[in-house]
């Protein structure tokens, strides 16, 4: 089984060590890793600004390099959610579209396709899982709460595998933080709304880090964090998986 | 880089109590409706039913609209079709003409907010008078609903008390909701005693039996037409449905979406005008046989009207319904005002994350994100997308669009975390409004992979 | 054209999909004791349900829940305590004043504590317009739940029928629910026949 990483644009620049946690984590489980170089991103922040169009050589661009793999994995539900969901139709007509069926966030990746039943590591520290509008939504991460189906969340799963980790979440448990792509500068004072009140919800169960399958959102409450000067940590859910290694 | 709703947001926030009144207000809405909706072990199976039924029905509108109104006349009932408002608003007032009525009670309509059907009357000479009580509160007010369900959410108590007292008489300084609501069923008794009609809207049409159901927990409906001698009817053509074994789907969903009772208070049927009495439906279209040629968006036809995605909707909750332009806010209003007027009602389509949760409380199951993501793709061939969000686009798109370019980019972004506070927050960075800009990383991934570090 | 045949003529020119009549067979929820459900509904829905013992008089009953009540308005023939009868009344306003009305319900739902009445009086402001309504329901009577209920429903000639949930409430000043809005104050239910 051969595994193109995607290391979103965001996420190159600004949280690399969340692509070489997951980079690491999946060498460690005995998976056949590569990360093939030119990659840039999906197109999903000109899309959800109106922009769809300008997102299509991207995806063509996207669906050369990764056709050929057997999965795709990205630390970012978001950008997994947009490729799945939105490729097939961005391509119709343009170019075959292959990537949507093999793309997949990390977690549910090892949730589903790995299984995985064990990790090396330990991180004794209390975290708040921030569940993500797309990773709950759109890639059933956990149970969405407005539906009535049995509850599940593949991130608290994941989690429980490691020593010493004391997973809680916040009220309104999958509430959106704010961030929204472009929605963020462009309705910036609900935005920073949202993300206050949600960062606060976080802190208010005691938690020392908020965690999340999707560091675009942590990057918004974390900026909220540093300019209210609020004392709380910000990690990637894979960086805890890979906490050790 | 604003819309109208970014700015009408941005002012409704300035007032931090009421803001958090609102959110809080509606968010226990939404708790209430998860709690009733997880006590039903078929909640999901009456959504999916709810929305093939009524898939179905607006997709055979024509021959359910016959069948509804061939049965209402069966049963005596005057049906009037109205091709838009003001065919609509004329043929009410022509039907009040004929029996020399002066005075109408109504019970709650969106129906006839959407035509303005009130004004038009008023201007006419006719005494209208609202008997929802949120209703009747926005009337002396001279305002809109802010909400289609609770149309008064945004007001405080206080704000009523000092309303009722100079409209109403109430005792100064009292400001109970017990109290204001016995001064309200007084003031509304001696409307209901002495109207020459009510109007109602209607839930649902029962094509099977020519019903018209409506809802409610005052009664108010009830009220209104039991008293004067004429009932009218203001129905959108979308509210027909097959039967009452369709019915009984949506008398399930209605309430518990809405505001998470398990049923309205009064769930009335009307069949036929009492002995001596009339009662006259007016169909209307006022547009909707037009959405129904729209391929992405004629599922908004199948809303229920009741106001669960306002309610789930995080931006709704922070920035109230009179922050949006059209008479319907949250995420259904963002698209019948869009299938409305385009040009006129773009301001609105900003208002959303995208964070779905709408799709998931949508009783209709309506895909109300989709399609406020569609809109938003439309909006440049109308010359209706903010051109900053575009600039930004277009360079996105060429930066990411050249990974040389791109890599060069990661190179340098980190001299950005450098720069001056004064040149990095200026009143261009609206990220930097409430939030640190991220720190980019000395080495990026990429960088960090090419020099083998990852390895 | 007239705009009914515009109106049709459109919806036949634009409709741009075909969707099937579903099969609405709900696996929709039971209650091992609905009797005890429809109780505990109608109380949760802020009205009042009592199950009437051989030994009980229903007339004793409503003179005991409303002891003040003096115009009492019903055209039920077991109703000995009513001082006047909605059939009789010129016009319906005659019926403001009324203290209580009492009325056959003919379904009681158990899952929402409804009561489907279908009219049975000449004005059916009776319903409505009593400060406190007292609705007479046979036990047998008692549904599961809403399809069960639409499955049995009939109506009457008066071509008018309603379910009632409890008294009339509002809650549009500050969400504070207020019982008592401008219909029935009150609602009691008194549940006959059972055995």
């Amino acid at each position: 089984m051969q595994i193109g990483l995607f290391v979103p644009c965001y996420v190159d620049a600004v949280f690399p060590e969340v692509g070489v946690a997951t980079y690491k984590l999946l060498k460690y489980l005995g998976v056949n890793v590569d990360y093939p170089m030119k990659q840039t991103c999906c197109g999903q922040p000109m899309a959800n600004a109106g922009f769809e169009q300008k997102a299509v050589p991207l995806a063509a661009h996207f669906e050369d390099i990764f056709q050929g793999y057997d999965y795709v994995v990205a630390p970012s539900a978001s950008c997994a959610a947009f490729v799945k969901l939105n490729y097939p139709r961005l391509l119709e007509g343009k170019h075959a579209c292959q990537t949507s069926d093999k793309m997949m966030d990390v977690c549910e990746f090892l949730h589903d396709v790995l299984k995985v039943e064990k990790l090396p590591g330990v991180f004794p520290h209390k975290v708040s899982i921030h569940n993500s509008c797309h990773g709950v939504r759109e890639l059933h991460l956990s149970s969405p709460s407005e539906l009535n189906i049995p509850r599940f969340s593949k991130i608290r799963d994941l989690l429980s595998l490691v020593e010493g980790v004391t997973v809680v979440e916040p009220e309104r448990i999958d509430e959106c933080c704010g961030f929204g792509g472009m929605f963020s500068i462009e309705e910036p004072e609900v935005s920073v709304q949202m993300g206050t009140e949600k960062l606060d919800s976080h802190i208010a169960t005691g938690a020392e880090y908020i965690t999340g399958p999707d560091s675009s959102c942590l990057m918004h409450l974390q900026g909220i964090a540093r300019r209210q000067n609020k004392p709380i940590e910000f990690i990637h859910v894979v960086q805890i998986l890979a906490a050790g290694l | 880089m604003s819309t109208k709703h970014t700015k009408a947001a941005s002012a409704f926030l300035l007032n931090k109590s009421r803001a958090q009144f609102l959110n809080q207000s509606i968010w226990y809405v939404r708790e209430k409706r998860d709690k009733v909706a997880m006590q039903l072990a078929e909640w999901e199976e009456l959504r999916e039913l709810s929305s093939s039924i009524k898939c179905h029905t607006v997709t055979h509108l024509d021959t359910y609209l016959e069948q509804f109104a061939s049965q209402a006349e069966t049963n005596g009932v005057i049906v009037h079709w109205a091709k838009d408002a003001n065919e609509h608003n004329k043929i009410v007032y022509d039907i009040l003409q004929q029996h020399g009525a002066k005075k109408l009670v109504k019970s709650k309509s969106m129906l006839t907010e959407e035509c303005h059907l009130n004004n038009y009357l008023i201007n006419k000479g006719i005494d209208v008078v609202e008997t929802d009580l949120g209703e009747r509160i926005l009337q002396l007010m001279q305002v809109a609903p802010s909400h289609i369900v609770m149309p008064a959410i945004h007001l405080k108590r206080q704000q009523v008390g000092k309303l009722f007292e100079d409209k109403l008489g109430s005792e100064p300084g009292n400001s109970d909701p017990t109290y204001l609501t016995r001064v309200a069923r007084l003031h509304l008794r001696n409307e209901f005693m002495t109207a020459d009609a009510g109007l109602t809207g209607a839930n649902f049409g029962v094509a099977a039996t020519g019903d018209v159901v409506v809802c409610t927990n005052e009664g108010n409906a009830d009220m209104s037409t039991s008293l004067p001698p004429l009932h009218i009817v203001s129905m959108g053509i979308e509210k027909v449905i097959p039967d009452y074994r369709s019915l009984a789907v949506f008398t399930r969903l209605l309430a518990r979406s809405a505001t998470g009772q398990p049923s309205t208070t009064y769930t009335s049927h009307f069949r036929k005008a009492r002995p001596g009495c009339e009662m006259h439906i007016v169909l209307v279209d006022n547009g909707r046989s037009d959405i129904l040629a729209n391929p992405q968006h004629w599922e908004t036809l199948k809303c229920l009207r009741c106001g669960a995605c306002m309610n789930t909707c995080p931006v709704y909750r922070r920035s109230g319904g009179y922050s949006y332009t059209y008479f319907i806010p949250g995420p259904i209003g963002i698209n019948l005002g869009m299938l409305r007027s385009p040009r006129a009602y773009s301001d609105n389509v900003s208002a959303c994350s995208l964070c779905c949760s709408c799709d998931n409380v949508c009783p209709a199951k309506i895909n109300l994100s989709e399609q406020i993501y569609s809109w938003r793709q439309g909006l440049d061939a109308i010359h209706k997308a903010d051109p900053m969000k575009k600039i930004i686009s277009s360079g996105l798109k060429y930066l990411y669009g050249h990974p040389t370019l791109y890599y060069m980019g990661l190179k340098y972004a980190p001299l950005i975390n450098r720069l001056p506070r004064n040149i990095l927050y200026n009143r261009l960075n609206a990220w930097g409004k409430g939030r640190e800009l991220p720190t980019f990383a000395r080495k990026s991934f990429s960088e960090m992979w090419k020099k083998g570090i990852v390895r | 054209m007239n705009s009914k045949e515009s109106i049709l003529s459109n919806i036949r020119k634009n409709s741009c999909a075909d969707y099937e009549m579903p099969d609405i067979a709900v696996a929709a929820v039971r209650y091992d004791d609905s009797l005890q459900q429809f109780i505990d509904m109608t109380k949760a829905v802020g009205g009042n349900a009592h199950v009437v013992q051989v030994d009980e008089d229903i007339n004793d009953l409503i003179r005991s829940y409303y002891p003040e009540a003096v115009n009492i308005v019903s055209n039920l023939p077991e109703v000995t305590i009513a001082t006047g009868n909605p059939d009789v009344v010129a016009k319906p306003q005659d019926l403001d004043g009324t203290d209580v009305a009492v009325v056959r319900g003919e379904i009681g739902v158990a899952e929402n504590g409804c009561v489907w009445i279908p009219q049975a009086v000449k004005e059916k402001a009776v319903y409505f317009i009593a400060e406190y309504l007292v609705i007479l329901l046979s036990a047998d009577k008692i549904v599961n739940n809403m399809h069960e209920a639409y499955d049995m429903l009939q109506f009457s000639d008066y071509g008018f029928g309603t379910f009632i949930s409890g008294p009339s409430k509002t809650a549009d000043i500050e969400q504070a629910l207020v019982v008592g809005a401008q219909s029935a104050c009150g609602v009691t239910v008194l549940i006959l026949n059972h055995r």
